[in-house]
């Protein structure tokens, strides 16, 4: 109930500042259609049939992180101006706060990847794995940005302004881009830069997700291990998230 | 009936800051209280260990028979703050935010339709229903502030410095509102000012704090001969001139040692008038190089003086 209430209070900031969606969306947009054109013909020759379908798992990971970044955002926006130690006094959970924000952060990321996947459809991009990939990918993306806006939660507590806040994230976001296979396969690599990818969790998330999109077999463990290790990372973002907020007031 | 009751409360901030230092004092239900001190002396923070925000370190609180922060939850229902700075969700319409605070507080549908009307018409708020909440000015947003902090219909409404900043117009538009809250919803009102004659003009009962520890509570009429006593101040253009005129004047009319200060001479009036024509007359016959006599109205800092003895400020 309280949830429900917030998270509406939220979505509404959401469309408030509709140019939030805009500029999280724009970048791995712009990745979708260029990389599709550009790089689609090169990557022909090493066996990647729609190379448009075989970066959407990997601009699906980027566009939750833009949509989750934004979200930290907004405690600092409601802390200087807004309702942010109003609801501390409210009768109100703890962790019903938390939840209402993490959980816009997942509406508005649904919201961007849908329109990803729409666009996805004009290059041909289809799901091999059908109604049950749909259901699976769903079930993916939601964990995928439940941690993540937990995780942008918490390190919007600790920072002390929106400024240091971005360049923090943006120090995160893209490494975390890289070093997975978001635009190449593993499979030609070795050594170091092997280990760092296959120790990024999304490496895993976007394999699965690229599994899904690209072939007709579900890999039960696959899928599996995934939602696992996603479940477990949700508990641990979204417990930080609760813990900061905590020590809000514990001055 | 008790509304509040705090006992030896301290609050050490982690910074090493003791904000509060075994203060103690009582709210009745249903009165206006007013909590009366500088800035810094600890009244946000009071405030916010009031209102559940803030643990404090040691001491009780009390309110309504339960222990502030053991049984928070139930407390927070019971009461709302308007705080220091105003706290409204500027991407929300006025009636969102009221709406808003009220789904908070579970008022039920049916109640707070009701009752966000007749805020709205009680705070003059009606003519910028059609305006973004971020165009208000601040005394409007203010208004808003104590709107929606009473869709809840709270026992006790904690007010932080209402109207620091406002002209004295605003201020009196403001002294009605919150006598009109505790009149027509009959809700305890607890606010912090630095402004003594709100205080003496608003409130049942003041409590005077300093230094994060209560001075003297009573009601203003109790409190009177602080807040209200006529004070003689004699001005010289330099520090030496008060000081060499301050022990021959000691002789001629009785002064306390902490009636020096700086370059004035400030002293409690005993016989009105006549104390100021007496002194006048002293001053010329001695050929005294002073700069001006009058009297004034206690400031803050006098009633310290005169509830301490102690000279509080520093001679710079
Ligand atoms: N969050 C905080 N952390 C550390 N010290 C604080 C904090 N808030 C206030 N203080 C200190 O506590 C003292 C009392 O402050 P405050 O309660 O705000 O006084 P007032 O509201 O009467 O002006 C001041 O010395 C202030 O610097
Ligand atoms: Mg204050």
């Amino acid at each position: 109930m309280d949830i429900l209430t917030l998270l509406h209070r939220d979505i509404k900031w959401r469309f408030h500042n509709a140019f939030t969606i805009v500029i999280t969306i724009l970048q791995p947009m712009l990745w979708l259609v260029l990389y599709s054109a550009v790089a689609g013909q090169s990557m022909k020759g090493i066996g990647i049939a729609n190379y448009t379908a075989f970066v959407l798992p990997g601009l699906i990971v980027l566009v939750s992180f833009g949509a989750c970044s934004s979200s930290g955002i907004m405690n600092y926006l409601m802390k200087a101006d807004g309702s942010f130690y109003r609801i501390l006094i409210a009768p109100v959970k703890r962790s019903s706060i938390v939840l209402g924000q993490v959980l816009e952060a997942v509406v508005c990321t649904f919201i961007e990847v849908i329109i990803m996947c729409i666009v996805s459809l004009f290059f041909s991009v289809t799901i091999a794995t059908g109604f049950t990939g749909v259901f699976l990918i769903a079930l993916l993306v939601f964990l995928t940005a439940f941690f993540i806006s937990g995780l942008t939660y918490a390190i919007s507590l600790c920072l002390p302004n929106e400024v240091i806040y971005e360049t923090v994230m943006n120090a995160i976001v893209l490494p975390i881009f890289f070093l997975s296979t978001a635009l190449f396969p593993a499979d030609g690599l070795y050594g170091g830069l092997k280990i760092a990818i296959n120790l990024n969790p999304f490496t895993h998330v976007i394999n699965v997700l690229r599994a899904l999109i690209l072939q007709g077999n579900i890999v039960v463990r696959d899928v599996v291990f995934v939602v696992l290790l996603l479940v477990v990372m949700c508990g641990i973002s979204f417990s930080w998230a609760l813990h900061r907020l905590k020590k809000e007031t514990a001055l | 009936m008790t509304a509040i009751c705090v006992n030896d409360l301290v609050k050490k901030y982690k910074n090493g800051v003791q904000a509060l230092d075994g203060l103690t004092l009582t709210v009745k239900e249903g009165e206006i209280f007013s909590l009366l001190g500088q800035n810094g002396a600890g009244k946000s923070t009071l405030i916010n260990v009031l209102t559940t925000y803030l643990r404090p370190t040691s001491g009780n609180v009390t309110m309504f028979g339960k222990n502030a922060y053991r049984e928070a939850a139930e407390i927070r229902s019971k009461i709302s703050c308007v705080a220091q700075r105003t706290s409204i969700d500027t991407h929300l319409s006025l009636k969102e935010n009221m709406i808003f605070q009220s789904k908070l507080y579970k008022v039920p549908k049916s109640e707070s339709g009701k009752r966000m009307e007749m805020l709205i018409s009680c705070f003059g708020l009606e003519k910028y229903l059609k305006y973004p909440v971020s165009s208000y000015s601040g005394g409007v947003k203010r208004r808003l502030d104590i709107a929606l902090n009473l869709m809840s219909n709270p026992k006790v409404l904690f007010l932080d410095e209402p109207t620091v900043g406002m002209d004295i117009q605003s201020r009196m538009v403001m002294w009605d509102m919150v006598k009109k809250i505790r009149n027509d919803f009959g809700t305890t009102i607890f606010l912090t000012t630095h402004y003594l004659e709100e205080a003496d003009q608003l409130s049942d009962t003041i409590c005077i704090m300093k230094n994060g520890k209560e001075v003297i509570q009573g009601s203003p009429k109790a409190l009177r001969e602080y807040l209200r006593q006529d004070m003689l101040k004699i001005s010289f253009s330099v520090k030496k001139d008060a000081e060499n005129c301050f022990g021959p004047l000691k002789e001629a009319i009785a002064l306390k040692e902490s009636d020096l200060r700086h370059d004035k001479i400030i002293t409690s009036l005993k016989n009105g008038r006549s104390d100021l024509e007496k002194t006048t007359r002293w001053l010329l016959e001695h050929g005294i190089p002073f700069l001006g006599i009058e009297i004034v109205q206690p400031t803050l800092e006098d009633v310290f003086i005169s509830l301490t003895g102690e000279n509080g400020k520093e001679a710079s």
